[in-house]
């Protein structure tokens, strides 16, 4: 037994080396230039497709919710989503206030490269709402699908 | 029945399937080490950090346990590892139905809308820890996969 924990351990150091090296190689994990993962209460955030967001909004029976900058989001938006910079979260509680709870709220940012939708999401549970999404391909993928959007 | 469990033929088809069962999960979670950290942190038990950790050593891990067990490479620690493992996943999906989450496995798709944990789940883990610990304190260590394809010697000839 003695031998095989010996074996065992070599085993444990070979596979962290082949997870780094693999992960290192095809840029995920640690390597990856954007991490989803931002904190613990991220992990309840369910991140949906590009597709999945084109057919909620379709179904026009959610909230689009904005976190990028003031000048981003009066550059161009998804139609008919609002604006709530991830810095102005708290002047913009009483706003959100009177969204009922359950409102199905889609979060986005710039794309890929941004974290400000997943921290908006958190702050949305953090202060009760139950049905927080994340449109992780962002305003990029909206505006290069050619989607509704408005300035 | 003790011949019966240490027949040569049989040990070898357990480690084929115990093996071939640690290779598709590894595979599956190697192949996309986000998608498998969020399944670790859908569990409440570590951290970002720790999640992305196990995320990138336990896939890893479980390939090497399953190629090796199957070619017959290290097979006790490998029996060893695969017992520990199991004995893990089987505690942390007891752990989260105690807690009441209703969350996925992500022991062999990270779709968080399929394979949702339960007590077949447990089930399941028991069934395959019984077959591992049964490798473990086996006889048979030496049979490997070159082995046993080896054309064996004729003993008639004396």
């Amino acid at each position: 037994m003695r031998q095989a924990i010996l074996e065992a351990f070599i085993l444990i150091v070979a596979a962290i080396i082949l997870g780094v090296a693999y992960t290192f190689i095809t840029k995920q994990g640690f390597f990856a230039k954007t991490q989803p993962i931002h904190s613990a209460a991220a992990s309840n955030i369910e991140m949906i497709p590009f597709a999945m967001a084109k057919d909620i909004f379709e179904s026009n029976k959610a909230l689009f919710i904005d976190s990028r900058h003031e000048f981003d989001y009066q550059s161009g938006h998804i139609r008919g989503a609002v604006n709530i910079a991830l810095k102005m979260f708290d002047t913009h509680l009483t706003r959100l206030n009177k969204i009922p709870k359950d409102k199905l709220l889609i979060v986005y940012c710039d794309g890929a490269e941004c974290n400000s939708s997943i921290e908006m999401a958190v702050k949305l549970i953090e202060s009760g709402f139950t049905n927080v999404k994340v449109f992780f391909g962002g305003w990029q993928e909206w505006n290069s699908a050619k989607l509704p959007v408005e300035k | 029945m003790k011949s019966f469990l240490s027949n040569t033929i049989l040990i070898f088809l357990v480690r084929i399937f115990l093996g071939g069962l640690f290779v598709v999960a590894g595979l599956d979670k190697i192949t996309d080490t986000q998608a498998f950290a969020n399944s670790v942190l859908q569990y409440k038990v570590v951290g970002p950090t720790l999640a992305m950790c196990t995320a990138t050593i336990l896939p890893s891990l479980e390939l090497l346990c399953g190629l090796s067990l199957i070619i017959g490479f290290y097979p006790r620690s490998c029996e060893l590892l695969m017992t520990i493992m199991l004995i893990g996943f089987t505690i942390l999906v007891a752990s989260a139905l105690i807690r009441g989450l209703d969350i996925s496995c992500g022991c062999f798709t990270q779709d968080p809308n399929t394979s949702k944990i339960g007590y077949q789940k447990i089930l399941e883990n028991c069934g395959l820890i019984v077959l591992s610990v049964w490798l473990l304190f086996g006889q048979n260590q030496d049979i490997n996969l070159f082995q046993f394809f080896r054309k064996q010697p004729d003993k008639s000839i004396t």
